[in-house]
């Protein structure tokens, strides 16, 4: 139903599409897969009608299309559900529906039949929402089923997906899958872009991998391997995207000694050795995070102590943590981490302005900056290696890279990692995992606070499981496996401590 | 599927470019200065005569400074409305102080005058980064206060015979030919533009304004930053202040009214944006500089008072809108 051929798309001087040939059929499931930068979204995009293709062709429904724009797009049946969403917040459910194309009836709206339409719609993806609550007022797996029911509403035939699975918890997740299964039932043709193996396995007919704007491969999800599609995206056999590495706790150097904070974590205790890697593993909400924060004094702790290098840290801040050798890289990149609009290099020394290689007596000393800078981003891997350029224009992978940069600016020996992976794809991946590697090697302590399991099995020494805010269990070495974990995840019987 | 080693990234060839477009976009409100000077000149010639041009440059330096000292808390998203009134109870404070008995009067009127700065700012700082009260809310509650002393302590009335000494140094002196006013402004500049280029405090500013959770997180003491930030600011206005009472030769209770809002005009119009995080000294005087031709062109021309204040206006929120597309892009 969706054939593209020989896509070409230039912005200026960078080529983020060359030569890109893709087809869609009717009622399939077809992913993107590729790194961030491959050039998935600029494909989604073109598709959408957001900007026109340079060169090449484009049939939809056999029709040969010259140039796509938004509403020619919709008009072809073509349906959009981006990462950021496009509700307005203090509008109710239904008037988000039908925002710009009301029904009308001969004088007012046709309230009735918008109504009939959304309940319809809504049945139609397998998703109950109540239609006059708030948009502020919905989880993020309910919004996301509200986009998808505003891109179905005018029967679309093509819907793209772009990683509709980022911030939702597993069981929201899976309400969608089901939806995704209703649409795909009905003749819907669905391009679908994901980080996740799993999901992409499960879901999937066909996948496109796309590395640098080129088009690897297409093949059936059936005939390909993880690893296959791993090697295909990062464009050489990636041995095992967990290093392997050699763990040696030694010293105590961060101890929580029944912390609580209000509302989110209570009682809670770990100790973090130089040298390991210590997960912190549980439910989205399940408090990992709010300790993680507490630890670095973004959140009030309301009771017990805090121990950096053997002395208690009597009111933790932020610039007292970094400047004793503890960073924490935040989970949310937009909203904590970066300073999107200033250049990557500001967003890189910002957490070591107050270091004498940085500064003296509050002057800058500009002319050490860039040089100061080249050496974290060289080992990270910026891409492109362009720090002047603003921190919003780099992809996810490389924004995350911008902000695990701060701890290579200072002295740091404790880090704080707080979902390190999120929405970043394999090959940004294996960069942070490799820093992670050369950190502990090189005799620092790492706290690991993860929603990925794998990640907590192959790197973690020990784990602690948490649960509403409590530590519920510890988990060593050998201890550590998935089914392990996640038993603690629900379970309020099983032991406290399973050693190795 | 290809083994070619070079696909990893795009190639950037773009990288020289931004500079060359950043550049355009800075040069368009020095462009836009000159030609609004040009086409005033064809329409009038005594605009562009030499008196006048000395004229707005005086006049400019007044409204740079406040312009600069909007700017500075316009950076962290803030605002500071209190600044207009600031003016008046400063020139109304220094120049009672002044008038009043006992040695040196005119050190202690600055002196007091400076004081009445710091302590505004100070509370204003703390109101805003200790308690945490909006800004807008903070340095509205703050006007009415300040405007409403300004006309107790004066009784509502100008406070006149201000020293000879003080408005012969401040206003009527030059310095190696150049008028007072200007040199201030100038030093102010200088010195500001240095600081939000060269110092953790400057690049704090940018920062908080760009994303203050971020700034937070990294470690900037937010708190700090943004008090000492507004202090600056009202240490700013109080010199302001001085250097217009000196030219007025009394202290005035309504000194500062309109400066709130012409203060906030210039930096928009010279590209000081409102959500923070972007814009610099350079741009509040080269807005100061816009508004005042155009005021001053406009008093030439004898437009109407009330007409002239609805131009202005107009400016902002056609530069507002300018601004906005600018960004979008």
């Amino acid at each position: 139903m969706l054939e593209l051929t020989g896509i070409t798309k230039r912005f200026g001087g960078v080529v983020a599409l060359d030569g890109v040939d893709f087809t869609l059929l009717s009622g399939e499931l077809h992913a993107l897969l590729g790194e961030n930068g491959a050039g998935k979204s600029t494909l989604i995009n073109l598709i959408a009608g957001t900007y026109g293709w340079t060169e090449g062709s484009c049939r939809i429904d056999g029709q040969t299309v010259s140039a796509l724009t938004p509403q020619k797009s919709r008009d072809a049946g073509v349906a959009a559900v981006f990462q950021e969403f496009s509700l307005v917040p203090d509008l109710t459910v239904e008037e988000n529906l039908f925002l710009g194309r009301e029904i009308k009836g001969r004088l007012f709206l046709n309230r009735r039949a918008m109504r009939a339409r959304a309940e319809e719609r809504f049945r139609d993806i397998g998703f109950h929402v109540e239609l006059d609550s708030k948009i502020e007022t919905l989880t993020r797996a309910q919004k996301q089923m509200v986009e998808i029911a505003k891109g179905m509403l005018s029967d679309a035939k093509i819907l793209i997906l772009d990683e509709p699975t980022a911030s939702l918890t597993d069981g929201e997740a899976e309400k969608l899958f089901a939806a995704i299964a209703g649409l795909k039932a009905r003749g819907v043709g669905i391009i679908y872009v994901s980080h996740r193996m799993a999901e992409i396995r499960r879901l999937a007919d066909r996948v496109t991998v796309l590395r640098g704007g080129r088009k690897i491969d297409t093949v059936a999800i059936a005939a390909a391997s993880d690893a296959t599609l791993i090697e295909m995206m990062v464009g050489q056999p990636v041995e095992r995207l967990y290093p392997s590495i050699s763990q040696r706790p030694a010293e105590i150097v961060l101890a929580t000694r029944g912390i609580s904070v209000s509302g989110t974590v209570s009682d809670a205790s770990i100790v973090v050795r130089a040298g390991e890697i210590v997960g912190l593993a549980g439910l989205v909400g399940c408090g990992r995070s709010e300790l993680c924060r507490a630890v670095f004094g973004l959140e009030r702790v309301t009771s017990g102590e805090i121990e950096l290098h053997g002395a208690v840290v009597r009111a933790p801040a932020p610039h007292s943590m970094l400047r004793a050798g503890l960073c924490y890289y935040p989970a949310d990149r937009g909203a904590e981490g970066l300073a999107l609009s200033r250049p990557g290099r500001e967003n890189v020394t910002m957490a070591a302005l107050d270091d004498p290689r940085l500064s003296r007596g509050g002057l800058l000393k500009s002319w050490r900056e860039r040089r100061a800078i080249a050496a974290p981003l060289k080992t990270l891997g910026l891409r492109p290696m362009a720090p002047e350029r603003a921190a919003s224009s780099f992809s996810g992978g490389n924004q995350q890279k911008l902000v695990l940069a701060r701890g290579l600016m200072r002295p740091v020996s404790v880090h704080i990692f707080d979902e390190p992976t999120v929405g970043i794809d394999v090959g940004a991946k294996s960069e942070v995992y490799r820093l992670m590697k050369s950190l502990v090697e090189n005799g620092a302590a790492i706290l690991l606070s993860s929603s990925e399991l794998p990640e907590l099995v192959h790197l973690a020494n020990r784990v602690h499981v948490m649960r509403e805010g409590r530590i519920v269990a510890e988990l060593k070495a050998d201890g550590i496996t998935e089914a392990s974990v996640l038993r603690h995840y629900f379970d309020a019987q099983t032991g406290a401590t399973e050693a190795a | 599927m290809s083994d070619r080693p070079d696909m990893a990234a795009p190639v950037v060839l773009d990288r020289a470019r931004p500079d060359i477009r950043q550049f355009a976009s800075q040069a368009k409100l020095p462009g836009f200065v000159f030609l609004a000077l040009l086409v005033l000149g064809l329409l009038d010639p005594r605009i562009v005569s030499s008196g006048n041009l000395w004229n707005i440059a005086i006049q400019t330096s007044y409204l740079a400074l406040f312009a600069m000292a909007q700017t500075m808390v316009l950076l962290t998203r803030g605002f500071d409305l209190s600044l207009g009134f600031t003016v008046s109870l400063v020139s109304v404070i220094s120049a009672m102080v002044m008038t009043g008995s006992g040695d040196m009067p005119i050190l202690w009127g600055i002196v007091a005058g400076l004081g009445v700065g710091l302590l505004i700012g100070g509370l204003n700082g703390f109101l805003i980064a200790g308690v945490g009260i909006n800004p807008l809310v903070t340095t509205l509650g703050m006007a009415n206060i300040v405007m409403a002393l300004a006309s107790t302590v004066s009784g509502g009335f100008p406070v006149p015979g201000v020293p000879e000494a003080f408005t012969d140094a401040l206003a009527e002196g030059r310095l190696i030919g150049i008028p007072v006013p200007i040199l201030f402004a100038a030093l102010c500049f200088a010195l500001l533009f240095l600081v939000l280029r060269f110092t953790v405090f400057g690049r704090g500013l940018y920062l908080i304004g760009a994303n203050p959770r971020a700034a937070k997180a990294a470690g900037v003491r937010t708190g700090r930053v943004v008090a000492i930030d507004y202090v600056v600011c009202s240490l700013l206005a109080a010199i302001g202040a001085m250097l217009l009472t000196a030219r007025t030769g009394s202290g005035e209770p309504n000194l500062g009214g309109n400066l709130t809002l012409e203060s906030i005009a210039a930096a928009v119009v010279g590209g000081v944006r409102l959500s923070g995080g972007e814009g610099g000294v350079t741009a509040a005087l080269l807005g100061a500089l816009f508004i005042t031709i155009i005021s001053n062109a406009m008093n030439l021309m004898q437009v109407d008072g009330y007409l002239q204040q609805v131009l202005l206006g107009l400016i902002i929120l056609a530069s507002l809108i300018l601004g906005r597309d600018h960004k979008k892009r």
